[in-house]
């Protein structure tokens, strides 16, 4: 066995030189300082990303895009397919948990100023994938066709339609139609399988890549206070068992979720039904929904709404380039503007998504 | 030394069976929901778009049988002219069933005396509109009964 | 023809201007002389009476007593109007505004256009000319005012004056061969042709449903007397308070009905099934149902109800008390939908109108024991669909047993029906034996369901010992590593 074993081992590394991987694997090391912890959740969301890519593809099996037959065909999974019930919920779940993963990944990059020079393109790629993972939260939301999923997408792409000018058009390409229909449901289901996963793919490798490539950052603050020598552990196997061993906690996590709370379906959704009271997107949207409804009806020359989806295309845009106009940083100099605004969006985001859960 | 390095590798031995064994356990907790996963179910498809309502022999002259589509039932008729046809067994009054009478030769409602003729449609008593029609497709011996597009 | 007109407008305003009609009227001078029927009758027409003469119909001259020169083409003598061309004469003037203010005339100037539209309207069978001319129903000449008792349009002689058609089935068979021509004959046993014949011109008579100039047929969605414009039309006299005063009968029949479970169907969800007025008192012999009748009239519809309550205790004893049968119970025009709280001995219960603990005991007891039952399926079924709801949410497969429960919902209405039988066993029979029967079973079924669910836990224990004994491994692998 173990001599079969070593000798498809020798096999191939006589056809790819699968030396030279493991030189760079057992030359790849990670610091080892108070901070490490957050060097995980890049870890944990690409577990999460290969778990959602298994359970989607599981679900496509047996899944129908049309509106005559979603939310029959979830409801055929969740009772029909032998742990139909179990894709689904861990799917519904991971995909949760994912974006609470890339969240505080996102954040601990931004707080250890890990996109400074040159990691500046691992931000831009990572940042885009974080809106793409917001966009196959929203797109994924519609696809049982259930009423709360009808009636949020239909909110969720009016405020679309509010952006001045490209919103209009905008919000009649993301809904194929001029109404929440079941052309709606083809394209966001075109979204989510095909296109964002596509895109998504190429930006994950390039991520990767350039994370291997360059190696692990060490926080700005360590490095300027203590100019002594890092301790350090080998990438492989040290870290890359912790790794892992977060990894079967995670699922452990996600296992227990989807059994004592799994996904629901709710009732089919009816595109001539009333809208039920107190519609609101998924968690985390909320804080951005929340604050438009804090919005007052006009402001100076333009509707609230207007300003506020401006205001925060301009965070966005602002957020995504961040590593190009913080200098400081680069120059391996202290920006305390980053910190500020870093604990300003996170207080800010979990006060106004508690206001928005429970308002 | 020498004793403690062989007693390590013992232990290591132990850990990489205990480590293996907790692979094959892991494997096996994933792989047995994936492949039940992937059994085609017993229940063929979602929405039953065709069922089939059984042989034509089983259907004497100037009868009918209910029958199950999907969760609705679904009323099969041979008429007397030999005939086969189907519609909606949910009486459009309060969603009773409706049976086949035979000595009336009419789609005929227990619940309030509501009347169908052998086209669905509402002839007498409280119903308001006809059954909806379904269509019938005889294969060979077997009938199918299949939503009307 | 604008020229006639302008001729007509011309002697019409000279004959305004201190014209006295018997004088200077040659046509009607040498007519008379004549004796003929029309001048005999235009003497007393309204026409002749506002100085209109023959003339203005008929063409030619007045003014000449020469008969070669009055009554020549070049004085525009036409003769006797055919066809199309009675109506053309006579909408010359009463469908001109201008011409009608003149006379101080209270009618309306649109009477044309709305016979044109009307059934009547229609192509006659020679295809040259409408069904009905104004001459049809208000004659040629001896024209009088509406209220005259003589016109044929008077409320008292409508009837008489529609049936000279509408009772002749020969002429009938040749426009709607499906159309009654009963009408009259009807309406004479009505309470509206009852006191129309007694000389009471307030009750309603043909116009008064259906319109006089602008009669559409009964399925046009238009007409007043369609199935759902029925009830106002019936209503702009029965819940009249001033105009009903005399007749001492009630006048909120129309508000009971628009609330009531027929009202609804009919007037909110256009149900064309449901009763309107006419269904129950009939049309042209309307006449409320009478006491032992009531349930023959509902049981038009309700067969099953009313077969039940035939055959019952009940009836005999409805019979003998003079009670009004179905409406005892469920009241008369605001019938609302029967609910379970109508059985029983409760307050809103109507069993115990009549049934006392210390009266009647028999039905009170029985009363009593059916409200039990039905309540107790109602409750039965709630707990099985909330039961199946629940399993369903828990991603159950539940189908087989939520197709049951039609049954049980079956039984329920077949219960609701059968409590017309006021017999407890047979009543029993369905509640027990079809409804509860059913409901036990399906909800034994949730409950598996449901437990199966549960069962879920036990796979996932298995799942997280594992994993975590694995996670354990792999900690102490990294341990091991480390330590070196």
């Amino acid at each position: 066995m173990k001599n079969f074993l070593k000798r498809i081992y020798l096999w191939i590394d006589e056809r790819v030189k699968l030396n030279d991987l493991e030189n760079f694997l057992g030359k790849k090391y990670v610091p080892i300082h108070s901070h490490s912890v957050w060097y995980y959740f890049g870890g944990v969301s690409l577990f999460l990303f290969v778990i959602q890519v298994i359970t989607g593809i599981l679900l496509l099996f047996y899944y129908k895009a049309s509106s005559d037959l979603a939310f029959e065909s979830i409801q055929y999974i969740m009772s029909k397919v032998e742990f139909g019930w179990l894709i689904r919920s861990i799917h519904g779940w991971a995909a949760n948990l994912f974006i609470l993963s890339v969240f505080i990944h996102m954040f601990s990059v931004l707080f250890e100023r890990a996109y400074r020079k040159p990691r500046e393109i691992t931000w831009v790629t990572g940042i885009i994938m974080f809106f793409m993972a917001l966009g196959f939260g929203f797109s994924g939301y519609l696809l049982p066709w259930n009423e709360l999923a009808f009636f949020a997408t239909k909110v969720g792409s009016d405020i679309v339609g509010a952006v001045p000018l490209i919103g209009e058009p905008l919000k009649i390409f993301m809904r194929g139609g001029d109404d929440v229909t079941g052309a709606t449901l083809s394209r966001l289901f075109g979204f989510h399988v095909a296109l964002f996963p596509g895109i998504f793919t190429v930006l994950l490798v390039i991520h990767l890549l350039l994370v291997q490539r360059q190696g692990m950052s060490e926080p700005l603050e360590l490095e300027i206070e203590q100019k002594t020598e890092q301790k350090r552990m080998p990438f492989f196997p040290n870290f890359m068992m912790r790794d892992l061993l977060l990894w079967l906690i995670v699922l452990n996590l996600l296992a227990i979720l989807a059994v004592f709370f799994p996904a629901e379906l709710g009732i089919k959704a009816d595109p001539f039904a009333s809208a039920p009271a107190g519609i609101k997107p998924e968690w985390y949207f909320l804080f951005m929904f929340q604050t438009l409804k804090y919005f007052p009806g006009h402001m100076w020359f333009i509707e609230g709404e207007v300003l506020g989806i401006l205001l925060f295309g301009v965070a966005g845009i602002l957020w995504l380039l961040i590593p190009f106009w913080d200098v400081k940083s680069s120059k391996g100099k202290r920006n305390r503007i980053i910190t500020y605004s870093g604990i300003f969006a996170v207080i800010y985001i979990i006060v106004l998504t508690i206001l928005g859960w429970a308002s | 030394m020498n004793v403690n390095h062989s007693g390590g590798h013992k232990r290591r031995d132990f850990l990489k069976y205990l480590l293996s064994g907790g692979l094959i356990g892991f494997a096996g907790i994933i792989l047995y929901p994936l492949i039940e996963y992937l059994k085609p179910p017993k229940q063929r498809e979602v929405e039953v778009s065709s069922v089939l309502a059984g042989k034509t022999s089983d259907f004497e002259k100037g009868s009918g049988k209910i029958i199950r589509f999907g969760n609705k039932p679904v009323i099969v008729i041979n008429t007397k002219e030999n005939n086969f046809k189907a519609f909606s067994a949910t009486c459009t009054h309060l969603d009773c069933t409706v049976q086949f009478r035979k000595d009336m030769s009419l789609i005929w409602c227990a619940c309030h005396n509501g009347k169908y003729d052998l086209n669905g449609r509402n002839i007498s008593g409280p119903p308001p509109k006809p059954l909806e029609e379904f269509r019938v497709v005889i294969k060979g011996e077997e009938i199918y009964v299949s939503k009307k597009t | 023809m604008k020229k006639t007109t302008a001729a007509l407008i011309l002697i019409c305003s000279i004959s305004l201007s201190g014209y006295t009609p018997s004088d200077n009227d040659e046509c009607l001078n040498c007519h008379d002389a004549l004796g003929d029927e029309p001048s005999q009758l235009y003497k007393n027409d309204i026409h002749y009476l506002k100085g209109i003469s023959c003339s203005a119909c008929h063409g030619g001259d007045n003014k000449t007593d020469d008969i070669d020169v009055a009554m020549s083409k070049n004085a525009g003598f036409i003769g006797v109007p055919k066809g199309n061309g009675i109506s053309e004469r006579c909408s010359t003037c009463h469908s001109n505004p201008e011409f009608m203010k003149k006379y101080n005339s209270p009618l309306q100037v649109n009477q044309m256009n709305l016979l044109t539209n009307s059934v009547h309207g229609r192509l006659s069978i020679n295809g040259k000319e409408r069904i009905v001319q104004c001459t049809t129903c208000h004659n040629a000449h001896g024209i009088v005012s509406v209220k005259n008792s003589s016109s044929p349009v008077h409320p008292l002689n409508v009837p008489r004056t529609c049936a000279k058609c509408h009772s002749n089935p020969l002429l009938m068979r040749t426009y709607n061969p499906s159309l009654p021509v009963d009408q009259l004959d009807k309406y004479r046993t009505s309470i509206h042709g009852l006191r129309n014949s007694r000389g009471d011109s307030k009750t309603a008579e043909c116009v008064n449903c259906h319109g006089s100039h602008d009669i559409l047929p009964v399925k046009d969605v238009n007409s007043s007397v369609y199935a759902i414009n029925l009830p106002k039309t019936c209503a702009k006299c029965h819940s009249n308070a001033d105009y009903m005063k005399e007749y001492k009968i009630p006048i909120q029949q129309f508000e009971k009905f628009s609330n009531s479970v027929h009202g609804i169907a009919l007037l909110q969800n256009n149900d064309l099934n449901a009763p309107s007025c006419n269904n129950c008192h009939g049309n042209h012999g309307a006449v409320p149902p009478g006491v032992e009748s009531i349930s023959k009239v509902c049981g038009s519809c309700h067969v099953l109800n009313a077969d039940l309550f035939s055959s019952s205790p009940h009836k005999k004893a409805f019979d003998k008390h003079n009670y009004p049968e179905c409406e005892t119970c469920h009241s008369n025009h605001q019938i609302i939908t029967a609910t379970n709280q109508l059985l029983g001995v409760t307050k809103e219960a109507v069993c115990s109108k009549c049934h006392k603990e210390n009266e009647n005991v028999k039905g009170y007891l029985v009363a009593k024991k059916m409200r039990l039952l039905i309540d107790s399926l109602d409750q039965s079924e709630k707990s099985a669909l909330n039961l199946i709801n629940e399993a369903e949410q828990k991603g159950m497969e539940i189908s087989e047993a939520k197709f049951k429960l039609r049954d049980a919902h079956q039984a329920k209405l077949q219960a609701r029906t059968m409590v017309h039988s006021f017999n407890k066993e047979k009543f029993k029979e369905i509640v027990d034996g079809k409804g509860l029967a059913t409901t036990n079973e399906v909800i034994a079924e949730a409950k598996n369901a449901i437990d199966e669910f549960y069962f879920r836990r036990v796979g996932l224990g298995v799942s997280v010992l594992i994993i975590s004994f694995l996670a354990v491994m792999i900690f102490l692998y990294i341990k091991r590593i480390e330590r070196k």
